[in-house]
């Protein structure tokens, strides 16, 4: 039966039944009017006093007894204690959800921290807070970076470049490294991801030294090695058979000791990731030096000059920039032919002050270019080892440039030159004012 | 309805500012923690690059200070700030200076380190003073921390560290006059050793004056020269009188 009509029948049935009893009650008296009036009354009376049981009930103490009513009232009471059931379970139902994803959180080996965009604390797990001391409740709402107080984080945060994570060294305990970075997803939302990098700092930290002792211990051998070479080329009674192979092991330790030479370079500067202070260095002088040196070269191209404009100095440590300006030269002269052209230029702009080697020379197909800084990376091994060098020239280019906030930019077109840029920041650059020392 | 809206988003603005303020106290606190780190780690690996880079780094903090105290003193001009806000005025005010006189510290130290760097080291290898200036860094940071979280009972806890490091340094100084007894040739490096010890004492009274800023903006008690005991004291008591710590922000 529809609702309606069940209402109607409802009503009427209950409507009929007062009237009847009105009458039947109101008849002795001789006012059948007053008793249905005297049952309507009461019925309401009584409906009424239902209706605020039932809601007081509802309102007070909804979960303890109802009161014992039948018929309709009884029925609402039911319904009422039916929803309360129902939103008991969900809650619960809930509640263990909650749980669940509180356990699966705790699990997780690494830490995460939900910030809102003002960096401020929404939500962590425990890892986070152990790694990080941050304690629950007390810490919600407050900044990450107020507790996390290591500058390299505050920068991070505000550089808002998240694509690679930052390395911390924990506040209380040195030899823990953590490594942060930033997600951002959903609407503004932050996701800051912890992992603790210790090991891998350390297996890092042996490698260097283990590079750094293991060239060193070869310097003395190789020296010697060389020196009775040497002395053996240059002995008058030796064998004309044995000429040849001499000459060739002197090249070959001569390439040994290049390549332990930028070893220890190379391992120096990877000491320290921190910029270089350094001092103004005459750049324009420097060039020249290069020049002279290159064009001493038993091989070199005919033409090797130098173009500079204005008077500015680079403020940079003056051994690794020589070095570098040196390899970016070496590998210049050294892949260019007699008949060609070899030009350093330096010159300075708003963007900061530039270095730049082109040759042409040989050039290199664009497949290389990715890799060239790489060690010991070569693009032709043949042609590489007969002109000398030890493979790790870029490689100590690119580490000098990164101490002195630099960038390289290299350019080629295979058969026609090349072309190789250092891009340095306008810190890095000053103007020069009479009787300033240069070095 | 509507001033009440415009007093919102003017108190709004106003807490913006004291947050930008309270945290650049931290980032030039968690600066101040790193050159501590830096400095001590200087002396015992007998880094002089690094001593001398600690060194060449304080004008940061310096610079920071003036800073934050100019942005103090245009919110005390422009906003007038009344109760647990004027309070917090003045303990970053103050944080400030005790955090500036502790980076010039670590720059005496740093610049010792840098020294010391190019002599023997002694027999123990600067045990003592890694043990002690482990103390001090975590006096600084849990002051810091206490800052961070207006946290009453930790800058508390704060102040109790100091008498180990004064201990400690004690202990040191009795420990440096037998070198220098045993063997005056190292009397030389035993001062320079002493300066650092005694830097590092300063830094970890620097931090305990830092709780007791701490404690004033929380609780607006001025506890600089009650005893600790007094002061722990005062604290239980208010602490039943209120019921729960207030939360200073408002």
């Amino acid at each position: 039966m529809p609702p309606v009509l069940e209402a109607a029948w409802f009503i009427a049935l209950r409507l009929i039944g007062a009237f009847v009893l009105g009458l039947l009650l109101g008849w002795p008296f001789g006012s059948p009017v007053a008793g249905v009036a005297v049952v309507l009354a009461v019925a309401l009376a009584w409906h009424l006093f239902n209706l605020f049981r039932v809601d007081w009930w509802a309102r007070h103490r909804s979960l303890a007894d109802p009161p014992d009513l039948g018929g309709a009232w009884g029925d609402v009471i039911t319904q009422i204690i039916r929803l309360h059931r129902r939103k008991r379970f969900h809650k619960q139902r809930f509640i263990q959800l909650l749980r669940q994803i509180e356990r699966s959180t705790a699990a997780l080996p690494d830490g995460v921290v939900v910030l809102n965009p003002e960096h401020e604390i929404v939500w962590f797990n425990r890892m986070a807070a152990q790694m990080l001391g941050l304690r629950r409740p007390a810490d919600m709402g407050l900044r990450i970076d107020n507790l996390v107080r290591q500058p390299a984080l505050g920068h991070y945060l505000t550089a808002g470049d998240y694509a690679n994570p930052v390395v911390i060294r924990h506040a209380r305990n040195e030899a823990v490294f953590l490594s942060m970075q930033l997600v951002p997803y959903g609407e503004g939302q932050r996701m800051l991801l912890v992992r603790d990098v210790s090991r891998q700092m350390r297996l890092e930290a042996m490698r260097k030294d283990f590079v750094a002792n293991a060239s060193h211990e070869l310097r003395s051998p190789l020296t010697v090695i060389c020196g009775y070479l040497e002395t053996l080329s240059q002995d008058p009674a030796l064998d004309a058979e044995l000429a040849g192979p001499i000459a060739e092991m002197r090249r070959q330790a001569g390439r040994m000791t290049t390549i332990v030479r930028d070893l220890l370079e190379l391992s120096r500067l990877e000491m320290s990731d921190e910029e270089v202070r350094g001092e103004p260095i005459d750049v324009a002088g420097l060039l020249a030096t290069l020049r002279k040196d290159a064009l001493a070269r038993p091989e070199h191209p005919r033409d090797v000059r130098v173009e500079t404009t204005g008077d500015a100095a680079l403020v940079g440590n003056p051994t690794e920039i020589h070095s570098a300006f040196f390899n970016l030269l070496d590998n210049a002269v050294k892949y260019t032919p007699a008949d060609g052209r070899v030009v350093m230029r330096w010159w300075v702009d708003e963007e900061g002050g530039h270095f730049m080697v082109s040759d042409t020379g040989i050039g290199i197909e664009p497949e290389h270019i990715p890799r060239l800084t790489e060690r010991f990376y070569r693009v032709d091994e043949g042609r590489s080892r007969s002109r000398g060098g030890s493979g790790l020239g870029l490689a100590i280019v690119k580490h000098v440039l990164q101490r002195h906030g630099a960038e390289l930019a290299i350019a080629s077109s295979p058969g026609r030159g090349s072309e190789f840029v250092c891009h340095f920041p306008p810190r890095r650059i000053v103007r020069l004012t009479a009787g300033a020392a240069l070095v | 309805m509507e001033t009440a809206d415009l007093t919102h988003h003017i108190s709004r603005r106003f807490n913006e500012d004291l947050e930008r303020v309270r945290n650049k106290v931290l980032a030039m606190g968690g600066f101040v923690e790193q050159q501590l780190q830096k400095a001590v780690n200087a002396l015992i690996e007998g880094d002089s690059a690094l001593g001398e880079s600690v060194a060449m780094d304080d004008f940061r903090v310096n610079n920071m200070e003036v800073a934050i105290d100019e942005e103090c003193s245009r919110i005390l001009a422009t906003r007038a700030p009344a109760a647990g806000d004027l309070r917090l005025i003045v303990a970053v005010i103050k944080t400030i200076t005790d955090l500036e006189r502790i980076g010039d510290e670590t720059e005496k130290i740093g610049y010792i380190a840098s020294r010391l760097a190019t002599m023997e080291p002694p027999a123990d290898k600067y045990r003592e003073i890694k043990h002690l200036g482990r103390l001090v860094a975590e006096m600084v940071h849990s002051a810091l921390d206490a800052f961070a979280r207006m946290d009453a009972d930790a800058a508390l806890q704060v102040a109790r560290q100091d008498r180990a490091v004064d201990e400690e340094y004690e202990s040191i100084q009795r420990q440096t006059i037998t070198f220098m007894l045993e063997d005056p040739r190292s009397i030389r490096r035993a001062l320079d050793v002493m300066w650092v010890v005694r830097s590092l004492e300063r830094i970890g009274d620097h931090a305990k004056n830092i709780g007791e800023y701490v404690i004033y903006m929380v609780h607006g008690k001025d506890v600089r020269h009650t005893s600790l005991d007094d002061v722990e004291r005062e604290l239980r008591e208010r602490r039943a009188a209120e019921g729960a710590l207030p939360a200073a922000r408002t």
